[in-house]
């Protein structure tokens, strides 16, 4: 069992992290060239006007007295208005807007990945050496090298362009339009902001097989590279486990090589697995803005490569700081899961 | 083990561990040399660097930048994929009427050049940073872990934007930023490495007598990371490629016309995809991507050979 005290103790090491990581996006914006009054009025305002602006965003305070008042903001998730990409549209709805967007197309990848990475390492460890193994790793091996820019297009020219069976871009029909709120026994409640969800639970069933069919290649596209990186792991970890002494004992006892091998040997070779699958979601949050980009999907990948072209600051200081608190958290999650399975850990 | 005879030098009985390292290493070697795949990685490597240097070489940067719209039909198939194609390009035309095979061979130059130039700046930095922080104090090893830390923190490609923030765009300014993402990996890995040798008993013997900290960093300390750093920079060659393009693919690495892989696949995907053009797609994307399964298939033979259980049979 993951102990209290084990779990204080990593939410205490994750304070100087996170301070740390409000003090670089914090940095972000006094080191990035352009002038935030200037990038807000426009380059042919006059410079009366910049100096004013200049004032009322507080940038001629003393740095100590901006930082501050940036970790104060940030620690309330406020990070102003954003600029120019939504422009005067608080950072924190947009976020709010998006998040779910990249989060529902994360975590469909992630799904792919882990019910066909996890059986493919199994197979492949369990088959050893044989041209299943070959062809398992060797693929596995493949799947990682294969850049998400490159097996997007791929898949989008394959599937959508030649075949047609699955739409190219966007997450849904545009000619169907979803209400704000549902609601539940009279009671209207907000929508979850991903679409394969929120159609549901509108009751829309075709909205639901378009949102379905939109998601289907870039969750693909995430997927093949996260099964890739997980049969690897899991392969590795199952020939580990399987050398244990506990595993020969099993097999002393009489127990078929198969039981052993699902009973004892599955479980343990998970747990390390476990932490690949939460360190690797990092990659897939780096994924998400790339397959975003070419699925033409607006979440907040999009979002933040806009707001760095437009230097919408507020907005990529949001961004940056919401990627790495998911991050950091499924992190932890991994951390305190990791403990539960194998209490060793915690010493 | 054989005896050593060179016992006249100041710290003559440490030879013995250089010793057992050089038979470690040639154990190594010849643990790599007997894996086939990682023999393919390195033939794939060595294939691309020299496909990299003939571009180099015989293409020209800026007339490969230039468009030949009005000269040379825009996005023609290769010649060989049906009729109606260009016999004269390879792999077709793109959407300026250039000629994708010329660029994708010299794309192979670029990948490589700054691929190489951020392995090695974050290697050189990771394992600076990581001997310093295992051999001094707590002070020191905390503020440079810590930070470390903070960089670790983010997602790497999400780091990278973050800084191409700060700096903007350009391949150079690419290459800093994907340094910055990738040196915390390399400390870490280096200051564990270090940490290990610091503890034997022959690092107290040696400062025993008199040999000065950067004596033992460089002399002992150090020569005992190479192993596991070496097969950390072989892996990170693949992830830096790929990242590399990345930025360029995202608009903030390669300026226009410039025949980055990354770039060449954004084009790609801008002007092709739903025009069913896909030679502009395949070809950029399949030099990067056999590229990188190179380094992957060494990297992957490289860290079989460190440790061999690994490959032996279950029982």
């Amino acid at each position: 069992m993951a102990s209290k005290r084990f779990i204080l103790k990593r939410l205490l090491l994750l304070v100087p992290v996170l301070f740390g990581v409000a003090t670089f996006v914090f940095v972000i914006l006094h080191l990035a060239s352009g002038d935030p009054a200037r990038v807000i009025l426009g380059q042919r305002a006059p410079q009366q006007q910049v100096i004013q602006l200049r004032q009322e965003l507080g940038l001629n305070d003393p740095v100590y007295v901006q930082y501050a008042r940036f970790l104060v903001d940030a620690a309330q998730f406020d990070f102003g208005q954003s600029y120019s990409v939504a422009q005067g549209t608080a950072v924190r709805s947009v976020l709010a807007d998006k998040i779910p967007v990249t989060l529902e197309l994360a975590l469909y990848g992630q799904a792919i990945g882990i019910l066909l990475g996890i059986p493919l390492g199994v197979i492949s460890a369990v088959e050893q050496d044989t041209l299943t193994d070959h062809f398992g790793r060797i693929g596995a091996l493949s799947g990682i090298s294969v850049p998400i820019y490159w097996s997007g297009p791929l898949l989008i020219l394959a599937f959508s362009t030649f075949l047609g069976v699955f739409p190219a871009s966007g997450r849904i029909e545009s000619t169907i339009f979803l209400a704000d709120s549902w609601s539940l026994f009279g009671v209207t409640l907000p929508l979850t902001g991903m679409l394969t969800v929120d159609t549901l639970l509108l009751g829309n069933v075709s909205a639901w097989v378009s949102a379905v069919m939109h998601l289907i290649l870039p969750a693909a596209t995430i997927g093949i590279y996260s099964m890739a990186l997980i049969s690897r792991m899991m392969r590795s970890s199952m020939l580990e486990v399987v050398r244990q002494d506990y595993m020969r004992t099993a097999r002393a006892k009489g127990q078929g090589s198969k039981i052993t091998i699902m009973k004892h040997g599955f479980r343990n070779a998970l747990v390390p697995v476990i932490t690949v699958i939460g360190i690797q979601f990092g990659s897939l949050l780096g994924g998400a803005v790339l397959t975003e980009t070419v699925f033409g999907i607006e979440g907040i990948g999009t979002i933040l490569v806009s707001a760095i072209n437009a230097n919408d600051y507020p907005l990529v200081q949001g961004t940056v700081l919401t990627f790495a608190l998911l991050f950091t958290l499924v992190n932890l999650l991994v951390d305190v899961t990791y403990s539960y399975l194998d209490p060793r850990i915690q010493q | 083990m054989s005896t050593n005879t060179d016992q006249s030098t100041d710290d003559g009985a440490l030879a013995d561990r250089s010793l057992l390292d050089r038979l470690r290493s040639s154990q190594f070697l010849s643990n790599l040399l007997s894996n086939r795949l990682a023999i393919i990685g390195l033939t794939i490597i060595l294939g691309m660097l020299a496909v990299a240097i003939i571009a180099r070489v015989s293409y020209d940067l800026s007339a490969l930048r230039a468009s030949n719209l009005g000269t040379v039909g825009d996005r023609l198939a290769p010649g060989w994929a049906g009729s109606g194609g260009a016999t004269q390009h390879l792999f077709g035309t793109d959407a300026a009427g250039r000629d994708i095979f010329k660029r994708t061979l010299y794309g192979a130059w670029i990948a490589i050049k700054y691929g190489t130039v951020t392995v090695a700046a974050s290697t050189f930095l990771g394992v600076a940073l990581g001997i310093i922080a295992a051999y001094y104090s707590d002070l020191t090893d905390n503020v440079i872990m810590r930070t470390m830390d903070v960089l670790l923190a983010f997602p790497s490609l999400l780091l990278a934007l973050a800084l191409v923030a700060i700096f903007g765009a350009g391949l150079w300014k690419v290459v800093i930023a994907l340094t910055l993402v990738y040196t915390p990996r390399f400390a870490r890995v280096v200051r564990g490495a270090a940490l290990k040798v610091l503890e034997d008993e022959y690092i107290e013997a040696t400062e025993a007598l008199g040999a000065t900290d950067a004596r033992v960093l460089a002399r002992h300390v150090f020569p005992n990371t190479l192993a596991p750093v070496t097969v950390q920079s072989t892996l990170n060659y693949g992830l830096a490629i790929i990242d590399f393009a990345a930025l360029s693919f995202l608009g903030f690495g390669a300026a226009p016309g410039v025949p980055s892989w990354g770039l060449m696949l954004s084009n790609g995907v801008t002007n092709g995809l739903l025009t069913g053009k896909w030679w502009m797609s395949l070809f950029p994307g399949l030099f990067l991507a056999i590229l990188v399964l190179g380094f992957n298939l060494l990297g992957d033979g490289m860290r079989d050979a460190l440790d061999p259980r690994m490959r032996e049979a279950v029982d």
